[in-house]
């Protein structure tokens, strides 16, 4: 029975888990994404109330959000740990600057509701480690687009040479990032960067519309901020777009290869989102505003995904050379898989308990 | 040179020690904080008494932001492994990668969600969901302990697997994941995170009958604490021992090292027995500049006879041998550590055997109080030596026996090993610093701010009752006086 060879079920367990893990990181994206956006909003707060408010209004969920990072991760380590182990450590600096940033804000969060004097400066520690995890992020996801360079054998040779350490014979078949370690670094990735930044920001602002009683200052302002950050979207999409189409053929190929239809219909289905999200916005039904955001997100997403297909990381890691042997795979689908509607349900449970607006004073107050 | 004590992967070594050192002064107090959280919520469920009400709320505040800091320090932990031993993550996938991945997807997501239920959850959701969310916490990180607690034994005792391809393949998941040094490291790590919760609860109960605050309802926090840890004392130095003993069957090196057993014979022929209580091992780490030994006790210790023989670090190629200062040191501060708290719990219920757990007497007992709050700090640094014995015994060998810590390590410059290494040290002294000094700053407020549980759901949305959320959906719900987050 074909059907039921072993390679053959791995094969498509490791596509689901390819699916799952695309699924993980939306999840995050859509999630923590208007929180750190709020923080990126919070860089221009004037005053320490404004900035607590903010903070208050998510104080309930965001540590439920952050999390699905952290799945996102585990899932890369537990079904693609091939790929875990070469992408993290190409993206090394970057990494390093988001999670110093995601570390700031993090303990803003605590600190500063029990500061007193140190207020200013923990508020001023998750506004900037909002702005750093999203930048580095978004230069995280352009590095990963652009693939990096691999080869077998001893990964530390050259750190080893260096320091006149030779190393005995080692051998091994797995290929491990062998590039540079500002190989991240390029145009298109600092754009990435900036494009996550602009992306976050207008999450960030429709989530504060919806956060904040109409009225309230800090709603007011963040209508103004997404009046403008929805044009910058705009435009950062297109520029991503025409610039991706420009140096990845392999996306050129598949944009404008006979299925160029889809992709048409798809771009048109995003802009009917974006529009239906901004005339939801000017007439201040501000959850649904968030949520048409967010479907804009998913669609862009979901294209993202498709177009990198069969790559996990693409021109490196196709799904199948990366995928752990067809036991594991089997093992992982089998105890994991039924978590994740779990999952999805409680940190939506904590979202629906902390439901509800806020205004600056009630929040603050309450801060 | 052993190739692990050259620059670039000693630099590898610390960058990864220093991350982990500073996330284990976390996780293991919200381990074993959230079930004594627990407890003190039925006690005050059933006995309808408010005493334990208030002191939950006030140990909240100090959990919450240890919980704070745990996140921020686990994140960086969790990627780490990719980052910083790439070629590692890579081999193990099959194994320890699905165990991480089980451990985010089963235990750390399954927290995050029900922590913030539990801290900003009072009052808008029910008693019985709120004990079930408490209930929760609890079982989720233990259950996260349980599954890096199996990575890590894997990497003592790797069983169940082959090397194939470069990747360590399962053949057996059982054998791979209740390995040798699992079945009592895991027990040794859960014991200690509930030692450490009782020792830093007891050690605020010290505290605030020192300074004569609250005295009588620390007193009675303090009389169910010190029973519980007349058992949690010693039941924690007897798995210590058998854990010991599973390192002496299954990683002699590191067994040698901890004791800083240098010749299995002495010159004369006859077996070395002794045991030092000091050493000072020699550059070459081939034997020790000094000790103090005693004949004897090491056989007496490992084979429980007067001269069985003990494998020393000359029965191993000097390329295998760890480090010694390292294990030898940090193992003995651990063990004098925890008979100190030992000794600290029978002091504690002799005092309640002559009638003398009350604030009176024990306010005459200063030395007594002072000694509970110095405990609080010492399971921290246990836990602490604990994992670097373990660690640091390991070496050369990141996978014990099969992969060596060089062949692990990632692919990167010196210059940006030292880089990682001062900025982590700059993060996570901050965070430290910082949780440490609020703190501070909950225990001065104390317990008395705290309002009654019978405000809890005496709801009052009247400045906010018209206005509805997410554009007319839902009801707000967070304008109710009692859950003014200042009550933390």
């Amino acid at each position: 029975m074909d059907l039921l060879s072993i390679g053959r079920i791995a094969g498509t367990l490791t596509t689901w888990w390819w699916l799952l893990l695309s699924l993980a990181f939306f999840l995050y994206i859509a999630t923590d994404g208007t929180d750190l956006g709020a923080g990126i909003f919070a860089v221009f707060s004037k005053d320490e109330e404004e900035r607590g408010a903010i903070m208050a209004s998510m104080a309930g969920m965001w540590d439920g959000n952050e999390s699905w990072l952290v799945v996102a991760g585990g899932v890369l380590f537990g079904a693609f740990p091939l790929v875990y182990g070469s992408a993290f450590n190409y993206l090394m600096i970057p990494l390093m600057f988001a999670l110093w940033g995601i570390i700031a804000r993090a303990v803003a969060f605590e600190f500063h509701i029990h500061a007193k004097k140190s207020k200013r400066f923990w508020g001023w520690a998750f506004a900037v480690g909002s702005l750093f995890a999203t930048f580095f992020a978004g230069v995280s996801l352009g590095a990963t687009l652009q693939g990096f360079p691999m080869k077998s054998g001893l990964a530390m040779q050259s750190g080893l040479a260096a320091h006149g350490v030779f190393a005995q014979d080692y051998t091994t078949p797995v290929m491990h990032f062998s590039g540079g370690i500002l190989d991240f670094l390029t145009p298109f990735s600092i754009w990435t960067g900036v494009g996550a930044v602009i992306a976050a920001s207008l999450a960030g602002g429709l989530y504060l519309c919806a956060r904040f009683i109409p009225g309230d200052s800090i709603h007011e302002r963040a209508r103004a901020w997404t009046n403008i950050v929805s044009l910058l979207a705009l435009a950062a999409i297109v520029v991503t777009l025409i610039w991706s189409y420009a140096i990845f053929p392999w996306a050129a190929a598949k944009w404008t290869g006979s299925d160029w239809w889809i992709w048409l219909i798809w771009f048109i289905i995003v802009l009917i989102f974006a529009f239906k999200s901004s005339t939801n916005h000017s007439v201040r039904k501000d959850f649904s505003a968030m949520m048409w955001g967010i479907g804009v997100v998913a669609l862009l997403w979901a294209a993202m995904w498709a177009t990198i297909f069969p790559y996990v990381v693409p021109n490196t890691w196709t799904i199948v050379q990366a995928a752990n042997p067809a036991d594991s795979i089997a093992v992982f689908t089998l105890f994991m898989t039924g978590f994740f509607p779990i999952m999805i349900m409680y940190n939506w449970y904590q979202i629906w308990v902390f439901r509800g607006r806020f205004s600056k004073k009630m929040a603050y107050g309450a801060h | 040179m052993i190739i692990e004590n050259s620059l670039p992967i000693l630099l590898s070594r610390l960058d990864f020690a220093w991350i982990t050192s500073m996330h284990i002064l976390w996780t293991p107090m919200t381990i074993g904080m959230s079930w004594l959280l627990f407890i003190m919520e039925v006690a005050w469920l059933r006995t309808g008494n408010e005493r334990w009400y208030k002191l939950n709320r006030f140990v909240e505040k100090i959990f919450i932001i240890n919980f704070g800091a745990g996140v921020a320090t686990g994140v960086t932990m969790e990627m780490a492994f990719g980052i910083l031993y790439g070629p590692f993550s890579q081999a193990v996938g099959p194994f320890f990668g699905n165990i991480l991945g089980f451990e985010t997807i089963t235990a750390f997501m399954y927290e995050a969600g029900f922590i913030g239920l539990m801290v900003f959850g009072w009052g808008k959701i029910s008693k019985g969901m709120h004990l079930f969310a408490t209930f929760n916490v609890g079982l989720s990180s233990s259950l996260s302990a349980m599954w890096i607690l199996v990575a890590n034994s894997w990497m003592q005792t790797p069983d169940g697997v082959v090397l194939k391809d470069g990747l360590f393949q399962v053949t057996n998941w059982w054998n791979a994941i209740l390995n040798d040094n699992f079945q009592w490291g895991f027990p040794h790590m859960w014991v200690a995170t509930v030692e450490l919760a009782l020792f830093v609860l007891v050690g605020l109960s010290g505290f605030f009958i020192l300074k004569n605050r609250n005295a009588d309802l620390f007193t009675k926090l303090l009389k169910p604490a010190l029973l519980a840890l007349i058992i949690v004392t010693p039941l924690q130095i007897f798995i210590g021992d058998s854990i010991g003993r599973v390192v002496a069957h299954t990683q002699p090196t590191s067994l040698a090292a901890m004791e800083g057993h240098y010749h299995t014979y002495l010159p004369d022929g006859k077996v070395n027995t002794g045991w030092h209580l000091i050493a000072i091992p020699n550059a070459k780490n081939d034997g020790n500049v000094f000790a103090i030994t005693i004949p004897h006790v090491l056989s007496l210790l490992e084979t429980h006879t007067l001269n069985g023989k003990v494998t020393g670090m000359d029965s191993f190629p000097a390329k295998d041998r760890p480090d010694v200062w390292v294990p030898f040191y940090s193992f003995r501060v651990m063990v004098a550590i925890g008979f100190f708290l030992f000794f600290i719990a029978i002091w504690g219920n002799w005092l309640r055997l002559r009638g003398k757990l009350n604030a009176t007497e024990l306010r005459k007992r200063p030395w007594f109080l002072r000694a509970l709050v110095f405990s609080a700090f010492l399971p921290y640094l246990a836990i602490w030596c604990g994992w670097w014995t373990r660690e640091v015994g390991r070496q050369p060998w990141v996978v014990n026996g099969l992969m060596r810590t060089y062949q692990g390590t990632s692919h990167m410059p010196v210059a940006m090993e030292i880089i990682w290494w001062v900025g982590y040290i700059i993060f996570e002294l901050t965070v430290w610093a910082g949780s440490w000094y609020f703190f501070t700053r909950v225990i001065k407020k104390g317990v008395d701010g705290i309002p009654d549980s019978s405000t809890l759901f005496d709801h009052d949305h009247a400045d906010a009752a018209d206005v509805k959320a997410g554009g007319g959906h839902v009801t707000p719900t967070f304008a109710s006086k009692p859950m003014l987050r200042s009550d933390r």
